[in-house]
């Protein structure tokens, strides 16, 4: 038996296919937007793996640091360290800001990492040219998103850096690419006040007459120091011995240091269904209403098709075709419709996605469950038409 | 010589009580095989309905209808798989040829035997055997339409021909040709209805083509009469 659905699609290919790419640009932003989402939850684990912490020590009852505010003292990364099972502790600062970069301004995360000793947690990796910092302070590390090459000068608040090295995928959860100061440069950057805040700061304490007694000017002198210092952190990121339960640590730390812990799954947990929740809603929302926009197209199309055909479907009925013969016929031209929809719209989004401002990752998996998204919306959206052509009456060939 | 088509007091009813239409009130007709009869009346005198009984698209009320050998209709249909009936046993030429625009000359041809389970090579074996006997041969692998009215209507004639029915139910087949042409056409229903011994009923309103007729049958208010021509 010949394909009567191949052979009415070839005798109308141009509108077949034109009608196809219609769809399959609609199909490509659906693509599209589930790769928006994968590329958030690929941002947040770029961030959390780049970080190679397995704890994170945060101030306490806090969700801190990447979905809430989070300061604790640089000082509690020592007793920290002495804790059996921690390997590794170091103290981190993030900060998203706006930096200039040339006419243009660029949104980065910049990062305070203890440069102290190589490969200690938070530090930079993924290098891909130039160098890591190395001296104490005044050079950064920068993620090639930012556009920055080795050797451009990043004005960060009050100070200049120097750009020594580059790196690839260092994303902040939001996608903002990451800058590397020393850990000191971006205590400074984080916490330090303009002069003129420092001034009148100083002016409060010299007429407090408890921080200014009167006769011992070394007391103000002591209350200013203390106050223009910056040794907080955001995090204490610990990285724990090949023999450590990240839970069993996490558990100590709690107990003995009174701050809150987050293992790698609940740090996880609190930037996949916290922090990017809504934004997955949001998305979630625009798959539905795209997926019934499509379905609604695919049926109108295929109810028209079939509606303009009626007379010939009165015919086949008349000299004896079977009623699934004819569904079936409707079926498969749905199904090419989605097919060659699903091609385009794959092929778009691949085209499309390296445009996109944020990281669009277009997973082979969600590719395939699109295809069979598409195909069983093609299969629900044919019924209508396939309704339509089992209750064309035969004897409507016959005329009278 | 044998009958290929009975009809013995059929009766069609549309509704009922009051609101009830008579569409036939018991068509008594006969025709034989290998001959060709036409069938007039005037607009709603029910030889539309007769044709949808007669090709099983709708039921009859009452009455019998037989072709060839087999009883179809006994005041209820006699065969249970009517889509097959009218695919192996009877065709259809409508006042259009109606052919199926996506396929080819071949394949319109083709499609009955196809959809009755003949393999595609051999199906169309037998389409084009057909279109060379109706001198539409040379058009086998045209599409309908880059074929004349004239060629449409041969190729519509294949089709209704195409598994050797014992009844061609043909529904004003010459409605769009010139004289000419619908001369041509009956000239050829004829030619086919004997070499295939079939029986061919033509439901027409052509003035050119009646006297071509040798039976004839009027229908009026839902009855037929059966004028002989010379």
């Amino acid at each position: 038996m010949i394909s009567l659905a191949g052979r009415d699609i070839l005798h109308g290919w141009g509108k077949f296919v034109l009608t196809g790419v219609g769809l399959g640009l609609l199909i490509g932003v659906t693509l599209s937007m589930a790769g928006v989402y994968r590329g958030m939850v690929d941002d947040a684990q770029a961030l959390l793996d780049n970080s190679r912490a397995d704890l994170w020590v945060v101030q306490k009852d806090t969700l801190g640091p990447y979905a809430e505010p989070s300061s604790l003292t640089e000082d509690s990364e020592r007793p920290i360290q002495a804790m059996r099972g921690v390997a590794q502790a170091a103290g981190v600062t993030y900060l998203t800001m706006q930096i200039a970069h040339g006419d243009k301004d660029v949104r980065v995360m910049v990062v305070g990492a203890d440069m102290g000793e190589p490969g200690l947690p938070g530090q930079p990796t993924h290098l891909i040219s130039g160098r890591q910092i190395v001296r104490g302070h005044y050079e950064a590390v920068a993620d090639v998103k930012t556009g920055f090459a080795i050797g451009d000068r990043v004005r960060v608040r009050r100070n200049s850096y120097t750009v020594v090295g580059l790196t690839s995928r260092m994303v902040s959860s939001g996608g903002d690419p990451m800058l590397f100061l020393s850990l000191k440069d971006a205590q400074a950057a984080q916490f330090q006040r303009d002069s003129d805040a420092i001034v009148r700061q100083r002016a409060r304490t010299a007429t407090n007459p408890q921080l200014n007694p009167p006769g011992n000017p070394a007391v103000a002198q002591a209350v200013n120091a203390v106050q223009a210092g910056n040794a907080n952190v955001n995090a204490i990121l610990v990285t724990i011995t090949p023999d450590a339960n990240p839970d069993d640590v996490a558990a100590a730390i709690r107990r003995w240091q009174r701050l809150t812990v987050y293992t790698r799954a609940e740090m996880e947990e609190i930037l996949v269904q916290k922090l990017i929740a809504n934004s997955a809603r949001q998305i979630a929302m625009f798959l539905v209403i795209l997926s019934i926009v499509s379905a609604a197209i695919v049926a109108f199309i295929i109810y028209t098709m079939t509606i303009g055909k009626i007379r010939e479907i009165a015919v086949l009925k008349l000299i004896g075709t079977r009623n699934r013969t004819i569904s079936w016929m409707i079926l498969q031209q749905a199904l090419g419709l989605g097919l060659i929809g699903f091609i385009v719209g794959k092929i778009a989004a691949s085209l499309w996605a390296p445009f996109f401002p944020k990281y669009v990752l277009l997973l082979p998996s969600d590719s395939i469950l699109g295809f069979v998204a598409v195909m069983l919306i093609c299969t629900l959206a044919s019924f209508l038409a396939i309704q339509a052509a089992i209750k064309v009456d035969p004897a409507e060939a016959i005329g009278g | 010589m044998a009958e290929g088509i009975i009809l013995e007091n059929v009766v069609k009813t549309y509704g009922s009580g009051e609101t009830a239409v008579h569409a036939l009130r018991g068509v008594d007709m006969a025709v034989a095989k290998g001959e060709v009869v036409g069938l007039i009346g005037p607009s709603g005198s029910g030889k539309s309905t007769l044709l949808k009984c007669l090709g099983a698209v709708i039921e009859p009320t009452s009455g019998k209808m037989t072709i060839g050998d087999q009883c179809i209709y006994d005041n209820g249909w006699k065969v249970r798989d009517l889509r097959a009936l009218r695919r192996d046993m009877i065709g259809f030429i409508f006042q259009a040829p109606y052919l199926i625009p996506f396929l080819d000359v071949t394949d319109n041809v083709a499609l009955l035997p196809m959809l009755a389970g003949k393999p595609n090579a051999e199906a169309r074996k037998m389409a084009r055997d057909l279109l060379d006997a109706l001198d539409v041969g040379h058009r086998a692998a045209a599409m309908p339409s880059q074929l004349s009215g004239g060629e449409q209507q041969r190729v519509a004639i294949a089709r209704a021909l195409i598994n050797r029915p014992p009844v061609i139910l043909a529904d004003e087949p010459t409605a769009p040709l010139d004289g000419q042409r619908a001369l041509a056409v009956v000239g050829l229903l004829d030619d086919m209805a004997r070499q295939f011994d079939t029986a061919i009923i033509i439901v027409t309103h052509d003035e050119k083509i009646i006297p071509t007729f040798k039976r004839l049958y009027k229908i009026r208010d839902g009855r037929t009469v059966q004028e002989l021509q010379g």
